[in-house]
């Protein structure tokens, strides 16, 4: 599998300035989910995303909590209103301290 | 918060369970998990295994959903072959203004060991309440979306999805 913590943002290729755009993220991470034995859940360290935050103009504009139940290489989309030209960064946090982290210019055109 | 429960008689166990109840909430970040919950498995700090209902009162605390099935418009496929992929998403027609706008969507399986999903907490700079991901889903079940608006209303809206193979592994 390809590296974990790589993170893709595509956003539309044409931009109008005070447009609301949809944006799409993907990370490469594992999502380790729940190991079971004799029915009975593993304690054990999981690795997995448990919170995504994306900030527009270094302003936060939405925070995604998840859990386990979310697919391995967590893929999201969401809206963001693209009043300024500036840069769209979008950063996930997982249970072992992890930090990646994917940036995209927003430009109008 | 460690001391005020410890105080009143409580283990370690209900404690480390309590902070990850409240991190699911979202009162506590992942940052505020304690290092020695990380040492020992992080199992507690993961939302308790528990029948929807259950999760439904500890999330609203029995507040009154009323029904959005009108405004909130879920995209999810009627049958999911693998349900460790499925694709969702959650588009509230509602405005986003800073007087009005959606605080928080919440994403629940009824089926799922742990049935909330995801919580995704927006701001009226997001422009538009809509969201999209891809779901684990343990088998056939009913999704539900929980949307909160600023003043504290909360509207759900209800979708079926038939699960064909199963995706939370055991």
């Amino acid at each position: 599998m390809a590296e974990i913590g790589r993170v893709r943002i595509r956003i539309p290729s044409s931009i109008k300035a005070g447009e609301i755009v949809r944006a799409r993220v993907l990370v490469i991470h594992p999502m380790e989910i729940v190991q079971r034995k004799d029915g009975k859940p593993v304690d054990k360290n999981y690795q997995f995303i448990n919170r995504v935050v994306v900030t527009y103009q270094d302003k936060e504009i939405a925070q995604f909590e998840t859990t386990q139940s979310i697919s391995e290489n967590p893929f999201f989309t969401f809206a963001f209103k693209a009043t300024e030209p500036g840069v769209l960064r979008v950063t996930f946090l997982d249970t072992h301290g992890g930090k990646y982290e994917g940036t995209a210019d927003i430009k109008f055109s | 918060m460690d001391r005020r429960m410890m105080d009143t008689g409580t283990t370690r166990r209900t404690v480390l369970r309590a902070i990850g109840a409240l991190s699911v909430a979202g009162l506590v970040g992942p940052l505020g998990v304690p290092r020695a919950a990380r040492a020992q498995g992080n199992l507690a700090n993961l939302g308790p295994e528990e029948p929807v209902d259950v999760t439904m009162k500890r999330l609203f605390a029995g507040r009154p959903i009323k029904d959005g099935s009108s405004a909130i418009t879920i995209d999810l496929p009627l049958i999911a072959e693998n349900g460790a992929v499925v694709p969702i998403s959650v588009d509230v027609n509602a405005p986003m203004t800073p007087q009005s706008y959606v605080k928080a969507i919440y994403i629940v399986s009824d089926k799922n060991r742990r049935p909330l999903n995801a919580k995704f907490t927006l701001t009226p700079a997001a422009g538009q309440a809509f969201v999209g991901t891809n779901l684990r889903l343990g088998e056939s079940t009913d999704v539900r979306a929980v949307v909160e608006m600023s003043d504290g209303t909360l509207l759900q809206a209800k979708r079926e999805v038939k699960v064909t193979v199963g995706g939370c592994g055991g």
